[in-house]
């Protein structure tokens, strides 16, 4: 049943609309209508990520979305993949740190079939999961984590960054892959006790969003899911606050096998759906997003010190999100030629604040990211559930783009001020070793490949 | 557990409903004034327009020993114009929210440009100045050069993209263009300057011999005086027919180790060259090859993934390299995924026990149903955005197909049945001439592989 919300674009929303609703078993449901293709997109967001794992159990999350692809009750081995594949749809699930999402995209005249699907793993998974398919996934998994992260070169800077930035015992402090030892140790009851206690109705958000009947689908997800029990007993995550800067800065020199000399940082920024954080975007935007940033502009174009430079973002809800700065050198340029250029710019920014034409630029880039997010109905599924789960409000995904847009110059310069600090970032410098010299000094060749992404997910 | 089972209503699975109709965009293709081809197409809805323009300057037009200048000069696109500093040229695409890619690859260079649409006059008004008067300037052609010799060795380290670099190495001619690097090795690169880029440029780059393909949200754009304002002053010279080389490539099969003492995981790169999409097989291949690998629950991940847990994913794919309406073309037809190390010769094995089973027996008519209700099913997903359209317009142009290709393939996978997926699949990946390049440690797998008798096993370093 609607609860206040109506079909009526609200103001910045782009003229999109969604509706939200409640079974009685708890399960939140977003509608969203949208008939310029015959597809229907599925998103089922679980509100369990790395975060909520305990010591010695890191993977477990991601080890077990991949289970859910292993069968349940009335769904036989592959089948789900193979129901999906062969309807036409195309299906995947990722792990982030806050969450886990599985995700069909159907032509629309499948979509019952989705449903079905997902409900028969959220009521009767365990039916299913046996010693067979733990011991199956679990090597995929390993075989995952050795093809993105150990075996190309840099592949672990980012968890040896978040290791850094969020201190031992902090929830964020490894990564959705887990260790090897602990995707080893997990075993088929921490699987089924895993599912026991977060995959319930009522830890969950279910967005349909595409060439759909609103009121069918409503009485589809009701025949589905309505009878599934609801649960409670759910631990709260451990706290994820931080203190908002780090008030030191920590540093670890890598010496690896990799192709040149690099520098990253981690910086602790504000925690997203914050008008700090949207600053704080924009801020990173200006200073390495893109060709025409202060630091491309400064490294790449004018002191031709890097091969390529920039900043990413990682939003984060439950604790402090993370800038990323990567800089990788040019030829034989040593890493505290590239360091003090880099302060020098974050202290010119912190002082002086973004232009106005460097404000218009980056609010246009991020308006054309949530454009494209939001313009294919998985995108908007996945957003929709985002802001569901992890927010309370998914119609904030719809004006989200209308936030940045609000932002002021003084508020990124702000932000900079406060955050883009030395003593506010952990800082990996990467240098090369040749084979013979790598073996030496840590026994292991441990390549890798720099990936921004946290998520993991089920299918390659 | 059974308390999961007993408290929930289950029912049965539900049947689809009424399919709805969807077709491939058929674009609407004109010519311009100054030669240049256009083809456009109004996609409702979609705010974000896409942008594909392709220039027919193949890399086996580059000059000997300057391999690398078309990517350079493709490059150089957006590092300033007539009006534009690069700097500058950067901050206005970035101003209109802009994307923008450019690369050369065997067919020609392509240049994508995605933008909201509410900007476009701004963004193609930019794509023009590119295209028409590129700077070319001596300080930023020596930043690409050496910003290019800078990347080659990280895609040195990165095994996926070694391990494809030395498959085109062993499979063509040592003569052939398609046997190097399509951006160049270190020592032609080094051999670039802008006067080998300008006069690539003059020889090859005119709108008689371009083709630009607009897709989005049209409906409040007008369209054909936006295009004279902009691509519209772009001029030169006629273009003239050119004479492409047959692709042939040696597949007996062969094994070329690419040594990385150390490795954890040796990734696998398993290839050969066939039928392009002139071929009538085409839509049978495209069907078998996704039987075989397309997915997870293929054949080969349903062993290799599913039941042996030996790789997080192998794929078997048939990728047009280089076409001529003649005929003469071909594609890469490649398996790939990496395994962990003491597993390679167990997989590889696994692997091939895969294509002898399915030449033995064939597909079933239950996978050749599956396949085609996928392949034909995603379409308007798959097609959902302008970029992807766009992508697949300009990719056919490059390739000399007509611009109802894709639509006819989806008729034709339709109408394909196992008998003739099964001949193409076997066609396309014989065990016995397949070129198998493995980047991994030598010292672990070597011995194994070997013994498997593939064919004559060399070791390079890596």
């Amino acid at each position: 049943m609607p609860m206040g919300h109506t079909a009526t674009a609200e103001a910045g929303s782009g003229g999109l609309t969604a509706t939200e609703h409640r079974l009685a078993n708890g399960l939140r449901v977003i509608l969203s209508e949208d008939h310029l293709t015959p597809v229907a997109a599925v998103c089922l967001w679980y509100d369990v990520g790395s975060r909520h794992e305990v010591k010695g159990r890191t993977g477990l999350a991601h080890l077990f979305e991949h289970l859910m692809f292993q069968g349940s009750g009335q769904v036989k081995g592959n089948g789900h993949f193979e129901l999906v594949q062969g309807a036409g749809g195309s299906l995947n699930g990722t792990t982030s740190f806050e969450r886990t999402n599985y995700f069909e995209t159907m032509p629309a005249h499948q979509l019952e079939l989705a449903l079905w699907l997902e409900a028969d793993r959220m009521g009767s998974l365990l039916t299913a999961l046996d010693d067979e398919s733990m011991e199956n996934q679990r090597d995929v998994v390993k075989n995952e984590r050795r093809q993105r992260y150990d075996n190309v070169p840099y592949g672990t800077a980012f968890e040896k960054l978040t290791a850094l930035v969020y201190p031992e015992g902090h929830p964020y402090h490894h990564t959705p892959i887990g260790s090897m030892d602990d995707l080893d140790a997990a075993t088929l009851d921490d699987a089924r006790a895993f599912f026991r206690t977060y995959y319930a109705p009522n830890n969950a958000v279910l967005s349909v969003v595409g060439d759909i009947d609103p009121e069918q689908t409503l009485a589809w997800v009701e025949k589905y899911f309505g009878t599934i029990p609801a649960h409670d007993g759910k631990p709260a995550p451990r706290d994820g606050a931080l203190p908002d800067v780090m008030g030191q800065q920590v540093r670890e020199v890598v010496e690896e096998e990799v192709p040149a000399r690099a520098l990253m940082a981690a910086y602790r920024l504000p925690q997203d759906d914050t008008r700090a954080c949207d600053a704080a975007d924009i801020a990173l935007t200006v200073l390495g997003g893109g060709e025409s940033s202060r630091l491309y502009n400064r490294l790449v174009r004018r002191d031709r010190t890097a091969v390529a430079a920039g900043f990413g973002m990682l939003r984060l809800a439950g604790a402090p999100s993370l800038g990323w700065l990567d800089v990788k050198t040019s030829g034989d340029v040593e890493v505290p030629v590239i360091e003090a250029a880099v302060d020098e710019e974050l202290a010119r920014f912190a002082e002086e604040g973004p232009s106005e034409e460097e404000m218009e630029r980056a609010q246009a880039q991020l308006e054309r990211e949530w454009l494209d997010r939001l313009g294919t109905v998985a995108g908007r599924a996945d957003s929709l559930c985002r802001y569901a789960v992890l927010f309370g409000d998914p119609q904030r995904a719809l004006t989200a783009v209308q936030r940045i847009l609000e932002v002021s110059a003084e508020e990124v310069r702000e932000v900079a001020r406060q955050r883009l600090r030395p003593d506010n970032r952990a800082v990996l410098v990467y240098e090369p070793t040749t084979p013979a010299e790598a073996a030496e000094a840590d026994g292991e060749s441990a390549e890798s490949h720099q990936s921004h992404e946290s998520d993991e997910e089920a299918g390659a | 557990m059974t308390e999961q089972l007993a408290s929930m209503d289950f029912h049965p699975r539900p049947q689809a409903g009424e399919p709805k109709p969807w077709a491939f965009p058929a674009p609407e293709r004109g010519v311009l004034p100054n030669g240049l081809t256009v083809l456009r197409c109004h996609r409702p809805g979609q705010q974000v327009v896409a942008v594909e323009v392709h220039l027919d300057a193949p890399l086996d037009a580059e000059p000997a020993g300057l391999d690398g200048v078309a990517t350079i000069m493709a490059r150089a696109f957006s590092e300033g114009t007539d009006k534009h500093s690069a700097e500058e040229f950067a901050a206005e695409l970035e101003r209109c929210g802009a994307t923008w890619d450019a690369h050369a690859d065997h067919p020609g260079v392509r240049v994508s440009l995605e933008v909201p649409v509410s900007r476009l006059p701004k963004a193609l008004a930019l794509l023009a100045d590119a295209l028409r008067a590129p700077a070319f300037e001596d300080s930023e052609i020596e930043r690409l050069v050496r910003n290019r010799l800078d990347e080659i060795p990280h895609e040195t380290a990165n095994p996926a993209i070694r391990a494809a670099k030395e498959l085109s190495k062993h499979l063509f001619p040592a003569g052939s263009r398609l046997s190097r690097p399509r951006q160049g090795s270190e020592e032609t690169v080094a051999a670039v300057e802008t006067g080998a880029v300008r006069a690539f440029y003059e020889k090859h780059v005119r709108p008689a011999a371009a083709t630009a393909v607009v897709v989005g949200d049209l409906a409040g754009t007008d369209l054909d005086a936006l295009l004279a304002d902009t691509l519209g002053g772009w001029t030169g010279g006629t273009a003239s027919p050119r004479t492409v080389q047959p692709v042939t490539a040696d597949d007996t099969g062969r094994v070329v180790i690419v040594d990385r003492p150390g490795a954890v995981q040796t990734q696998l790169r398993i290839g050969r060259i066939g039928p392009d999409k002139h071929d009538r097989a085409w839509a049978a291949q495209v069907l078998g090859t996704y039987c075989l690998g397309g997915t997870l629950t293929s054949r080969l991940d349903r062993v290799l993934r599913e039941e042996k847990g030996y790789t997080y994913g192998v794929r078997a794919y048939a990728q047009p390299l280089l076409s001529t309406r003649e005929g003469t073309g071909a594609a890469m037809l490649s398996i790939s995924g990496s395994v962990d190390t003491p597993n390679t010769a167990p997989a590889l094995e696994d692997l091939w026990k895969v294509l002898r089973t399915l030449a033995a027996e064939g597909l079933t008519d239950a996978e050749r149903d599956t396949a085609v209700q996928n392949l034909v099913g995603v379409a308007p997903l798959k097609f959902e955005t302008a970029a992807a359209v766009a992508s697949t317009l300009a990719d056919q142009v490059e390739q000399q197909l007509p611009d109802d290709f894709q639509a006819q393939l989806y008729r034709q996978l339709v109408e394909t049945g196992t008998v003739e997926a099964t001949a193409a699949v076997v066609s396309a990946f014989p065990a016995d001439r397949l070129v198998t390049i493995l980047v991994g440690d030598a010292a672990q797998i070597e011995e194994p592989v070997r013994a498997l008798g593939l064919g004559e096993v060399t070791v390079v370093k890596g």
